[in-house]
C-alpha cells in the first residue's frame, strides 16, 4: 500500500506542477479512526496529503458533475475546468457513465487509476472498537481495476468477481407479500435526508423529481407512501446506469439495505440488455436505446385468454 | 392499505397514447362494446411519454391497477416512442414486482386505433386480474386514497 | 422523594410498571441492524443500558419529521388538537436532554409558543440515562454539558454505578414518578453513591476539550473568509447532519391536497439543501455550498448565542460520525475561530 500511495502522490504532484489539471480530487486522512475522506488538492506540495488505503470508500465521481456545471448565464471568461481524480474501479465506472451522459468532457478529466483490493467499512458508531470488514460491494465487484485510466498506478487489484447476485435470486424466491413486507419495513427507516441521492454520482439533476412542486411527485414528509415513491423513483432512475458502488448505502445514516434493490436493477440491465454500466462501453444508456427484437414477454396480450 | 374483497370495484388508471390506443378505446365506445367501467383514462401523446413516476403516482393516489397501452411496434406516430417505452416498462415492471407490487397490478399492452374489441378485452382482463389480488391498494396511505374516492 | 435506586435485576419490573402507566419509549434493539434506537417498549423488552446513543435525536419526539398541523375543507380550517396521552421517555442521554432545553427556547417562546411542540413536551416525562463511556466523536464537555450533567427539562437523571440504577429527581414530575413507584425502589447505598461520583469524575475528564470561549465573536469576524468555500468543497449538500442534529429545527410547511380539501404538514427542512433559500424568482441568496455551510455553523455557534444566550451544539457527535464526507464540525469551528 505504501508504495502505491507514494506513486499516486507523485503522479498527482506531476499533474499539478505540469499544469495539466487545476485540481485533484482524492482522499486524505479523516478525523475519525478508520476513515479516509474526500479532499481537493490544488498545489503540488499538498499532494502529500493524499492517501490510499482500505478506508477510501466514497465515490469521488459524485463531485464531478457539479465541477463541470456551466454557469446559468453564459460568461465569456468561463473556462472548462481540468480535473484529476484518484479513482478505483467503481469511481472509474461512474466517470465512464458521466462521460457517456455528457456531464463531463472526457478530455477534461484525468483519471489516476488505482489498484483496488476492496475497501473496508466499519459501523459508523463503532469505528473506535470494530476492525471493519471488506464491503459487500467490493467482494462482489466485477471490475476492481479502473478500465480507462490515463495514469495507471502499478499494483495488483482484486480479481473481478463473477456476477451472480445471490441475494437478488434469494429475494425473488420469496412471495410477493413477503417482498412487500420487507420493502416496507426497510424503507420505513428513511428520514428523507437525501444523503443517498447526494452521494450518488448519477444523481446530478439540477432539480430532483422529489423536490419538484407543480407537479409534486413526492412530498418532503417521511410518510411511508411518499418515502416508497421517492426510493422507487430514485432507484428506477438508476436503471441501466447504476454501477453498484454502494455510495448510497454508505451515506445512509439509517443503514437501509438499498443494495438489495439496486442490485436488482443491475441484474436486469445485464440480463435484459446485456449492459454492465461503465464496463460494456455502449454509447448510450440502455433505456435510451432499443432493438427491434426487444422482449415483449412482460406485456399483456388480451387475446391470449 | 385497505383490504379488498370480491365485491369491491377496483379503480384502474389507464395511460393511452393519443394516436392508437386512445383511438382504439374510442372505437370501442362508438361500437357500443361492453367493458367494465372501472377504468379512468389519461390521454398521452405517446406511450413513450409515460414516466415511471406517473405509474408510481397513480398507485400512491389510490389506483388499484395501472395500464399503459401504446401503438404496436412499427406503428408509433413518433416512430420509436413505443420502442423506447418497451425497454423502460420491461425494467419497471420487473423492479416493481421485485419490490412487492404484483405484476397483475401494472400492465402494458399494444392496442391499435382499429382494435376496439382488443381494447375491451384488455380492460376485462386487467380488471379481472386486479380483482383476484389478495391485498388492497399498494402505496396509498389513508390520506391518499381519499383523492380517488367518489 | 428525590433520590432512589433499583437493582439491575429488578429493572424489568420497573419497565412493566411504567408500561402500566402509559406509553413508554426507550432503547429498543433493531433485529436486523443490531443498533439501538428509541422505540416503543413492549412488555417483552428488557431495559437496555448498553448503548452509546441513538442515531436519531429525541427532537423528533416533540418536533416530528412530519406532522399534520391542520386539516381543511369547505367546512373550515381545523388545527390539530394533539394527544393528551402521557409518554415516559427512558434512556435519553444528557446531551440530548440539553438539546431539548435549547429547542424549548425556540418553540416555547413566551409570545409565540408552538402549540404542537408544547403539547408533546408537557405530556412527556423524561428519564435521562447518564453515559458510561463516551462515543468516539463526543465533545459535550466542550459546549457546556457533560456525560452526567442534568440539563433543563429533564425530570429524572439515572446513573449506572455498576449493576443497579440510581435515580435523582430534578423536577416535581420526577419526584412524583419516584414516589409513585417507590414500592420497586430502595435507597441508594453509600458504596453506590461513591462509585457514581467516581464514574462521573472519570468521564468528565475522559472527553477531549475543545476551546470554545470567544468562538462566537471569532467566527463572526470571519464571515467573508474564503475558508467557508474551502471547508464546504467536499460537502455533498445532503441533509444528514441537520436531520440528525438534536438542535437543528428548520422546517417547511407543505399543503397536501385531498379531494376538495387537504391538510397542512410540517416537515423537517435543512439549510444544507441547495434549494433551501431558493426564491420564487429563481434567485438563491445562498447559492454556494460555502454560504450554506457558513450559515449552519454560524446559526449554531454565533446567532444562537446572540439570540438565546447558548451555543446550540450539544457535542453529541452525530454529524461528525455520519457525514459521508467526514466534514468535522470540531475542525470547522476551530478553523473558523482562528
Amino acid at each position: 500500500m505504501n508504495n502505491t500511495e507514494k506513486k499516486m502522490q507523485e503522479a498527482a504532484a506531476r499533474l499539478l506542477t505540469g499544469g495539466s489539471v487545476d485540481c485533484i480530487i482524492g482522499f486524505e486522512n479523516g478525523s475519525l479512526p478508520r476513515t479516509a475522506r474526500p479532499c481537493f488538492v490544488r498545489n503540488a506540495k499538498d499532494a502529500e496529503r493524499l492517501v490510499w488505503n482500505q478506508w477510501c470508500v466514497a465515490n469521488l465521481a459524485a463531485f464531478v458533475p457539479k465541477l463541470f456545471e456551466k454557469p446559468q448565464k453564459p460568461r465569456k471568461d468561463y473556462k472548462t475546468p481540468r480535473v484529476g481524480i484518484v479513482a478505483k474501479g467503481c469511481d472509474g465506472r461512474s466517470i465512464a457513465g458521466l462521460v457517456k451522459e455528457q456531464q463531463v468532457p472526457r478530455a477534461s478529466i484525468t483519471i489516476i487509476g488505482m489498484p483496488c483490493n476492496g475497501m473496508k467499512t466499519a459501523p459508523k458508531g463503532e469505528k473506535n472498537n470494530v476492525a471493519g470488514e471488506l464491503a459487500r460491494t467490493c467482494i462482489e465487484c466485477v471490475s476492481p481495476a479502473v478500465m480507462h485510466a490515463d495514469i495507471a498506478i502499478e499494483g495488483e487489484s482484486r480479481k473481478p468477481a463473477k456476477a451472480a447476485y445471490p441475494r437478488v435470486r434469494e429475494f425473488e424466491k420469496k412471495s410477493v407479500a413477503e417482498r412487500w413486507r420487507i420493502f416496507t419495513e426497510e424503507i420505513s427507516r428513511c428520514i428523507r435526508c437525501n444523503a443517498c441521492r447526494e452521494a450518488c454520482p448519477n444523481c446530478y439533476c439540477k432539480v430532483c423529481f422529489a423536490d419538484q412542486r407543480k407537479p409534486s411527485w413526492v412530498s418532503p414528509a417521511a410518510q411511508v407512501s411518499d418515502t416508497m415513491a421517492y426510493h422507487l423513483g430514485r432507484m428506477f432512475h438508476q436503471a441501466g446506469r447504476c454501477v453498484e458502488c454502494d455510495a448510497c448505502v454508505n451515506a445512509c445514516p439509517m443503514g437501509i439495505d438499498l443494495r438489495l434493490f439496486t442490485q436488482k436493477l443491475a441484474s436486469d440491465a445485464r440480463e435484459l440488455f446485456g449492459c454492465v454500466p461503465g464496463v460494456t462501453g455502449e454509447d448510450v444508456p440502455p433505456l435510451n436505446a432499443f432493438k427491434q427484437d426487444d422482449s415483449e414477454s412482460f406485456m399483456t396480450d388480451p387475446e391470449e385468454r | 392499505m385497505t383490504k379488498s374483497n370480491a365485491t369491491a370495484e377496483p379503480t384502474i388508471v389507464a395511460f393511452l397514447c393519443n394516436w392508437c390506443s386512445y383511438a382504439g378505446a374510442d372505437l370501442a365506445g362508438v361500437s357500443r362494446l361492453q367493458y367494465p367501467a372501472n377504468v379512468r383514462v389519461i390521454r398521452v401523446p405517446c406511450s413513450g411519454r409515460v414516466d415511471p413516476l406517473y405509474i408510481i403516482k397513480a398507485l400512491q393516489e389510490g389506483a388499484d391497477g395501472v395500464l399503459v397501452a401504446g401503438c404496436h411496434p412499427g406503428d408509433c406516430h413518433y416512430i420509436s416512442g413505443n420502442l423506447v417505452a418497451r425497454r423502460k416498462f420491461a425494467m419497471l415492471r420487473s423492479f416493481l414486482e421485485y419490490a412487492g407490487i404484483e405484476p397483475e397490478r401494472v400492465q402494458f399492452s399494444w392496442v391499435s386505433a382499429s382494435e376496439g374489441g382488443r381494447f375491451a378485452s384488455l380492460i376485462e382482463k386487467v380488471v379481472a386480474d386486479v380483482k383476484k389480488l389478495k391485498t388492497g391498494k399498494k402505496m396509498a396511505g389513508e390520506s391518499r386514497s381519499a383523492s380517488l374516492a367518489r | 422523594m428525590k433520590q432512589a435506586a433499583i437493582d439491575g435485576k429488578n429493572l424489568k419490573k420497573l419497565a412493566t410498571a411504567m408500561l402500566k402507566q402509559g406509553r413508554v419509549r426507550g432503547p429498543v434493539r433493531d433485529a436486523r441492524t443490531g443498533s439501538v434506537a428509541l422505540g416503543d417498549l413492549s412488555p417483552k423488552n428488557e431495559l437496555i443500558l448498553d448503548y452509546a446513543n441513538f442515531t436519531l435525536p429525541p427532537k423528533r419526539e416533540f418536533f416530528p419529521q412530519c406532522e399534520t398541523i391542520a386539516t381543511y375543507d369547505a367546512d373550515g380550517f381545523r388545527p390539530e388538537a394533539g394527544s393528551d396521552k402521557q409518554i415516559i421517555f427512558f434512556g435519553i442521554r444528557p446531551c440530548d436532554v440539553r438539546s431539548l432545553g435549547y429547542l424549548d427556547k425556540v418553540f416555547l417562546d413566551a409570545n409565540y409558543a408552538d402549540p404542537y411542540y408544547r403539547k408533546r413536551r408537557d405530556h412527556a416525562l423524561i428519564i435521562s440515562l447518564a453515559c458510561e463511556k463516551p462515543g468516539h466523536a463526543c465533545f459535550c464537555t466542550s459546549v457546556g454539558g457533560g456525560p452526567a450533567v442534568a440539563g433543563a427539562g429533564v425530570d429524572i437523571m439515572a446513573f449506572n454505578p455498576g449493576d443497579s440504577l440510581i435515580f435523582e429527581a430534578v423536577s416535581k414530575k420526577g419526584e412524583d414518578f419516584l414516589k409513585k413507584n417507590r414500592a420497586l425502589l430502595r435507597a441508594p447505598t453509600a458504596a453506590e453513591i461513591k462509585k457514581k461520583k467516581q464514574r462521573e469524575e472519570h468521564l468528565q475528564n475522559a472527553l477531549p476539550e475543545l476551546r470554545m470561549d470567544g468562538v462566537t465573536d471569532a467566527i463572526g469576524k470571519n464571515f467573508n473568509s474564503p475558508l467557508w468555500d474551502a471547508i464546504a468543497e467536499t460537502c455533498l449538500g445532503c441533509g444528514a447532519c441537520t436531520y440528525l442534529c438534536p438542535t437543528c429545527h428548520c422546517f417547511d410547511l407543505y399543503d397536501e391536497k385531498q379531494g376538495t380539501g387537504g391538510r397542512m404538514l410540517r416537515v423537517h427542512d435543512a439549510c444544507m439543501f441547495a434549494s433551501f433559500t431558493r426564491e420564487a424568482s429563481g434567485h438563491n441568496p445562498r447559492g454556494r455550498r460555502g454560504e450554506r455551510m457558513r450559515q449552519r455553523v454560524m446559526h449554531k455557534f454565533a446567532y444562537a448565542k446572540e439570540n438565546f444566550g447558548d451555543i446550540f451544539c450539544v457535542g453529541c457527535g452525530r454529524c461528525v460520525v455520519h457525514c459521508p464526507s467526514n466534514i468535522d464540525i470540531r475542525e470547522t469551528v476551530s478553523r473558523a475561530a482562528l
